[in-house]
């Protein structure tokens, strides 16, 4: 609802500002995070920057690969600074598989590794709500209720405000949880809630995409995530707390 | 023991509970505000408008309903516009019989007819250049940054907004490829 923000000759796009923000404080906390584990700072400095390269090169290598014939007309525009020229998903495939590469290759421990990064996640999730409150997209269902905001010919929820408002509870969650939880339950609850608040507030959108008929997609794979989270911590809850300065 | 029980007990009536609101906030009237409402943004119908070129032809957004629609604000002094005309122009040429229609909207307000003259004869324009002489369509469009190019589809709908420039050609081909090739609903 405020894309840009004009300072003196500057442009700045605020819903991509919101985001490099996101990213930095995450790491930052994340990092803090992954010392009280006892991992090296910067293993975990290291992975994020190997899977956000990933995520970036794969995203774009994807989208020409998948559009080739346009490319071949005009090679150059493969190194465009233009960021729509991107497969959202292809990258975050790159992203992830480079990032569990990276820790496989320095012997990094999967469940403390994840734990160690989910305020690092969760932040991302405040920033995600507060980039979709700037671009307006995300935007809510028509409502009578007096807290409706009025937006696109409507007035509406205000969709981006519960979604970031979520966010930021579940990152107080996250930051207030102890480090001598079982390993991977910090991740864990951390997706269930996440799934949770997506499932409840999903409802309150005016632009899901719908399967089934009238069902909204993103509370059915919201619902599958919730599930399956809770089963992985049903089975994982015995297992033992992160073990402190034990790896690299 | 029974605590865990108690947890099992807690999670299974949350999974059920959280079956049940999806079914009770399931959109029955079909989906979303999608396309019913103009707003200058994704997933809304284009705002519609009424502008004349400066020979005087009038082009409204509402009649090229079935073409894919490619609406660019700009102005003469604007160095990304100019930039990225070019593209635009080459890419107009290839897809104008596939149904393509690139609406260029002189953001007049903040410019003025002699550049906007040389600017078309410059870089040798073939597409509609209206003119926003009042700055009607810069705010029915929330103009915040020249250029922004807002791509609607064969339905009337926005389907995506490029606030900045220059767009390389490559971007423009791949969004309007995809544009082309969706049937009108």
């Amino acid at each position: 609802m405020f894309p840009i923000l004009h300072i003196g000759p500057l442009a700045v796009q605020m819903p991509g500002l919101f985001l490099l923000v996101g990213i930095w404080v995450g790491l930052t906390l994340a990092g803090k995070r992954a010392v009280a584990y006892g991992f090296k700072s910067d293993s975990l400095d290291n992975l994020a920057i190997t899977a956000l390269v990933a995520f970036i090169l794969g995203g774009r290598i994807i989208f020409v690969l998948t559009n080739l014939a346009i490319f071949r007309n005009k090679p150059l525009d493969i190194f465009s600074l233009n960021l729509d020229l991107f497969h959202p998903t292809g990258g975050v495939l790159a992203g992830l598989l480079a990032g569990f590469a990276y820790g496989r290759s320095k012997a990094l421990p999967l469940w403390p590794m994840l734990d160690a990064l989910t305020p690092f996640f969760a932040t991302m999730m405040v920033a995600l709500g507060l980039s979709h409150f700037a671009s307006g997209a995300a935007f809510g269902r028509e409502t009578s209720m007096p807290w409706g905001i009025d937006w696109n010919g409507a007035v509406r929820h205000p969709s981006q405000v519960y979604e970031s408002a979520a966010a930021l509870f579940i990152l107080g969650l996250v930051l207030g949880r102890k480090t001598t939880a079982p390993e991977g339950v910090v991740f864990l609850e951390f997706t269930a809630w996440s799934a949770g608040a997506r499932l409840f507030l999903e409802a309150f959108r005016g632009d899901s995409t719908l399967v089934f008929g009238s069902l909204r997609l993103d509370q059915v794979i919201a619902w599958i995530v919730l599930a399956s989270a809770l089963l992985v911590l049903e089975m994982r809850r015995n297992s033992k707390p992160v073990e402190v300065s034990e790896h690299g | 023991m029974q605590q865990t029980s108690r947890r099992r007990a807690l999670y299974a009536t949350l999974l059920l509970m959280g079956a049940l609101w999806i079914f009770l906030s399931a959109d029955k009237t079909g989906a979303s505000t999608n396309g019913r409402i103009p707003a200058p943004q994704e997933g809304f119908l284009a705002p519609d408008f009424s502008l004349t070129t400066m020979s005087g032809e009038t082009y409204s957004l509402s009649a090229l309903r079935g073409n894919v629609v490619v609406v660019n604000l700009w102005a003469s002094w604007c160095l990304p516009c100019r930039a990225e005309m070019p593209a635009i122009q080459r890419v107009y040429e290839k897809y104008k019989d596939a149904g393509l229609v690139v609406l260029a909207v002189n953001s007049t307000s903040q410019d003025n007819t002699a550049s906007v003259d040389a600017f078309i004869t410059e870089l040798g324009l073939t597409f509609p250049v209206v003119m926003d002489y009042d700055g009607k369509v810069a705010n029915l469009y929330r103009l915040s940054a020249l250029p922004t190019t807002f791509f609607i589809g064969r339905d009337g709908v926005i389907r995506k907004v490029t606030p900045g420039g220059p767009m390389s050609e490559a971007s423009l081909q791949a969004t309007i490829q995809a544009l082309l090739a969706e049937e009108a609903r």
